[in-house]
C-alpha cells in the first residue's frame, strides 16, 4: 500500500506530523497552487500500515489518517507493486 | 355511517387530527390548548402513534418536524405564548418544505396576557411571525364541527403543498362544546413521490413543489436551514440561488391560492358586507339571522391565509366591508390592500365575543 | 470499506480551518459507525448551528442541520417517530450547553437512544470567538477581553446527573479511544454522551497562547487526566491537580430508555 495525501485537501495544520508514531511526515516547505505547504513524506516505507495492510488484511495503525482533520490522507494499492528498502533504525 | 358526538373544540380537533391520519404528536401544556394534547396523549399509543410531552414549544415544534422528516403525520397545539416561541421552528420548515400542521388555540396577548379569554390577535403572527420571506397557509375554524374538518384538511394540505399549516382557532372555539357530525371517512392527500436518485429540492412540476424524500429509504439527503441548491447542500452566499429558493418557496403557496380559497358568501348583492373569521363568525350568523335583511352581506372566510382576495370582489355592490374582529383590525388592514370599498373594523379585545347589538350598532352608524 | 466511504466526497474539502480538530472527531465517529456495521439509509446524523454542526452536511446519510440549539430536540422527534433509524448528533459546546442546555438535559433524563457527539471547542468559533459556558475561567475571548470571570460548566457532570446511560470524554489528541468511546456509545441503548475536546486555532488558540495547532494539541495531551488515575488519587487522598481535565469513560449505567428499537 501507498500513503497519498491529497492536496485539495490538506489545509497544511502539520498535524500528522505531530502524531504519526514513525515521524513519515515532514512539514512541507513548498507552496501548492492553494498557497498550502502540504507536509513531505519522509521515507513512507517505515509506515505499518503501507508495509502490512495487505499481509495482515486490516487497517493498522491509521492513526494519521482518523487524526487528519481534513480527510487528506488515505491508501492506495500500489500498482505496479515497488519495492522498497526498509531502514530500520535501532 | 356517520356518527354524531358531543364534543368540545379541542377534543374535536384532536380526533379530526386522529382521523386525518396523524401519528405523532410533540406538544406542551398551555391554556387554552392543552386538552388537545391530552386527547393526543391518551388515543395515541392505542393507535399506534407516538405522543411526546417535550421540554418546551421550541422543541416540540423541532419533533415534530424531525417526525414529519421520516413520514409521520406530525402536529402540535399550542396558544399564543407558545406560538412565539416555535417561530423560528416554523421558519426552518418553511425553510426546508416541512410538512407538519400547528393548531393555535388563540388567546388574549400580548405577553401571558388572558389565558382564559379569547382572541385573535395573532393571525398576524401567523402570517409574518417567522423571520425572512415566507408564505403559509392558515386555517380558521368557527364551529367544533370546522374544528374537526379543518384540522384534518390541515393535514392534507401540509403533505401537498410541503409547508407548515397552521389552524387558527381560539380559546371560544377551543372550549366551546357542540354537536359535530363524524363522517366515515376523511380525505387524504399524500405527499408528493420522490422520484430517486433525482436531487432532493429540485421542482421540476410547474406547482414548483418537490417530492418528498423520506428519512430512512437510502436517498440520503442533507437537509438544512441554510439556504440550500437543489441539492440540498449548503450555498448560503449565492445570492441569485437564495432569491430563486425564496421565490419558489413563496410562489408555491401564492400561486395556489385560488385553489385553497375556502369561504362561503351569502348575499352577493348587498351593501353592507361582514366579513368573519373564526368565533366572530357566529356573531354575525346570528345577525343575518335576526335581521334577513338582503342588504347585509357575510363573507365567511375559512382559510385565511393565503387571503382569499377574489372573493371581496363577489360582493359588487358593496359600500362597506364591516369587520369584527378579536383584535384591533389585522385581517382588516389586509382586506384594505384589496379593495377600495370603505373597511370597517369592530374590534374587540377583552376575551369575549361581539354580542349581537354592538354589531348591528356598527352596522347602522353611519360612516 | 472504510470510514471514508462515509463522507459525501463531492463536498470536500469542508469549511472548517486549518488545524481545526472537527474533522478528526468526524472521522472517529463515522469510524465507529462504520464498525458497527449500519445500513446508511438508516442512519440520520443531526446537528444543530455552529462549526461542529456542519458535519452532517459531509455525510453521505440522510442529514438534518437544524436551528441552534436544537439538535437533541429534532433528533428526539425522527427517533421516537422511526426507533428503527440510528440517530447520531453532532454538536458543540456553544449549542448543546448554552441555547441547547434545556433539550440537552432534557434528553439525558429521558434517556432517548441517540448518541450526541459534542465537539468542545470552549469557544464560538463560527461567529468569530465568543465566550461560551465552557471557556475556562481567565481564557479570552471577544465577549471576555479581560479574562473570563464565570465557572464553566463540566458537560460530562451535567451528562451523569441528568441521567445519561453513558458519558465519556476525549479529546482530538485521542483519536483511537475517542473512536472506541463513540462505538461503546453507539451500541448502548439510551442516551450516550461523548464530549470531545477539540483545538481551535483561529478563536480559541489564537487569544490563549495556542497559536500553533500543535501547542494546543500538546495540551490537551498533557493536561488529560485519565480516570483511573484520578480515581486512584482521590482513594489515596492525594489533591487532583486543577488545571487537568479528566478523560475517559465516566460512567456506563443501564437505566431504562426510550426510543430504543424494538
Amino acid at each position: 500500500m501507498k500513503l497519498v495525501i491529497d492536496e485539495n485537501r490538506c489545509k497544511g495544520c502539520n498535524l500528522c506530523t505531530k502524531v504519526c508514531p514513525y515521524h513519515i511526515f515532514r512539514e512541507g516547505k513548498k507552496l501548492n497552487r492553494k498557497g498550502i505547504a502540504v507536509p513531505e513524506l519522509d521515507r513512507p516505507e517505515r509506515c505499518t500500515n503501507c508495509r502490512l495492510r495487505n499481509l495482515y488484511g486490516r487497517q493498522l495503525c491509521g492513526v494519521c489518517q482518523l487524526t487528519c482533520p481534513d480527510q487528506a490522507i488515505h491508501w492506495i494499492d500500489e500498482e505496479p507493486y515497488e519495492p522498497h528498502k526498509v531502514a530500520i533504525e535501532y | 355511517m356517520t356518527r354524531t358526538e358531543f364534543w368540545q373544540g379541542n377534543t374535536a380537533c384532536a380526533e379530526g387530527a386522529l382521523a386525518a391520519g396523524c401519528n405523532f404528536f410533540g406538544g406542551y401544556p398551555i391554556t387554552p390548548s392543552t386538552e388537545v394534547a391530552e386527547h393526543m396523549a391518551a388515543k395515541l399509543p392505542k393507535k399506534g402513534g407516538v405522543f411526546i410531552q417535550m421540554e418546551d414549544e421550541i422543541a416540540s415544534m423541532a419533533s415534530i418536524i424531525g417526525a414529519s422528516w421520516t413520514g409521520a403525520r406530525a402536529m402540535t397545539a399550542t396558544s399564543g405564548p407558545g406560538f412565539s416561541l416555535m417561530m423560528e421552528n416554523i421558519g426552518f420548515a418553511i425553510m426546508t418544505e416541512t410538512p407538519c400542521v400547528v393548531v393555535n388555540i388563540q388567546r388574549g396577548g400580548p405577553s401571558t396576557g388572558q389565558p382564559t379569554m379569547s382572541a385573535q390577535g395573532d393571525m398576524m403572527q401567523a402570517r409574518f411571525g417567522s423571520h425572512g420571506d415566507i408564505a403559509i397557509i392558515a386555517l380558521s375554524p368557527a364551529t367544533v364541527q370546522e374544528m374537526y374538518e379543518l384540522t384534518a384538511k390541515a393535514f392534507n394540505l401540509a403533505d401537498k403543498y410541503r409547508v407548515p399549516v397552521f389552524v387558527m382557532s381560539d380559546e371560544t372555539i377551543g372550549h366551546m362544546r357542540e354537536k359535530v357530525i363524524i363522517p366515515d371517512k376523511v380525505e387524504r392527500v399524500e405527499r408528493k413521490p420522490f422520484v430517486a436518485g433525482s436531487p432532493p429540492f429540485r421542482a421540476t412540476d410547474p406547482d414548483l413543489i418537490p417530492g418528498f424524500p423520506l428519512f430512512g429509504t437510502g436517498q440520503h439527503v442533507h437537509v438544512t436551514g441554510l439556504t440550500h441548491d437543489e441539492r440540498g447542500y449548503p450555498c448560503a452566499t449565492n445570492p441569485g440561488l437564495h432569491m430563486a429558493l425564496v421565490k419558489r418557496l413563496v410562489d408555491k403557496i401564492e400561486n395556489a391560492r385560488d385553489e385553497m380559497a375556502d369561504y362561503e358568501v351569502i348575499n352577493p348583492d348587498a351593501e353592507q358586507v361582514f366579513v368573519a373569521y373564526g368565533a366572530p363568525v357566529r356573531t354575525v350568523l346570528q345577525v343575518m339571522h335576526d335581521r334577513k335583511d338582503p342588504n347585509i352581506g357575510f363573507l365567511r372566510i375559512r382559510t385565511v391565509w393565503p387571503f382569499p382576495e377574489k372573493a371581496l370582489a363577489k360582493f359588487k355592490n358593496a359600500k362597506r366591508f364591516l369587520l369584527p374582529e378579536m383584535n384591533l383590525g389585522q385581517i382588516a388592514r389586509e382586506i384594505e390592500r384589496h379593495t377600495c370599498v370603505p373597511v370597517k373594523c369592530i374590534p374587540k379585545l377583552g376575551g369575549e365575543l361581539h354580542t349581537p347589538s354592538e354589531l348591528v350598532a356598527a352596522l347602522e352608524a353611519q360612516p | 470499506m472504510s470510514f471514508e466511504d462515509w463522507y459525501r466526497a463531492d463536498r470536500l474539502p469542508h469549511i472548517f480551518c486549518a488545524g481545526c480538530g472537527n474533522g478528526t472527531i468526524i472521522n472517529c465517529t463515522l469510524a465507529a459507525v462504520e464498525q458497527m456495521n449500519w445500513k446508511r439509509e438508516e442512519t440520520v446524523f443531526v446537528s444543530g448551528i455552529g462549526c461542529s454542526s456542519r458535519a452532517p452536511g459531509y455525510i453521505l446519510t440522510d442529514s438534518l442541520h437544524t436551528t441552534h440549539g436544537r439538535a437533541i430536540a429534532f433528533a428526539t422527534g425522527v427517533k421516537m417517530a422511526n426507533p428503527d433509524l440510528h440517530v447520531v448528533v453532532f454538536t458543540g459546546d456553544g449549542d448543546l450547553a448554552a441555547i441547547g442546555g434545556n433539550h440537552f438535559i432534557h434528553g439525558c433524563r429521558r434517556n432517548i437512544d441517540l448518541t450526541v457527539v459534542c465537539m468542545n471547542n470552549q469557544i464560538y468559533g463560527m461567529t468569530g470567538g465568543q465566550g461560551s459556558p465552557t471557556t475556562p475561567k481567565g481564557a479570552l475571548s471577544t465577549t471576555t477581553p479581560y479574562g473570563c470571570a464565570e465557572t464553566p460548566f463540566d458537560l460530562c457532570d451535567l451528562a451523569i446527573a441528568a441521567g445519561a446511560n453513558y458519558v465519556s470524554r476525549w479529546t482530538s489528541y485521542h483519536v483511537k479511544e475517542l473512536e472506541k468511546a463513540v462505538k461503546v456509545g453507539l451500541e448502548t441503548p439510551g442516551f450516550s454522551f461523548i464530549e470531545a475536546l477539540v483545538q481551535c486555532p483561529t478563536a480559541f488558540g489564537r487569544r490563549n497562547k495556542f497559536r500553533q495547532v500543535a501547542d494546543h494539541i500538546e495540551f490537551l495531551k498533557t493536561h488529560s487526566l485519565l480516570r483511573a488515575k484520578r480515581d486512584r488519587l482521590l482513594e489515596k487522598g492525594e489533591p487532583v491537580p486543577e488545571d487537568m481535565f479528566v478523560v475517559g469513560e465516566l460512567m456506563r449505567r443501564n437505566r431504562p430508555a426510550i426510543g430504543v428499537k424494538p
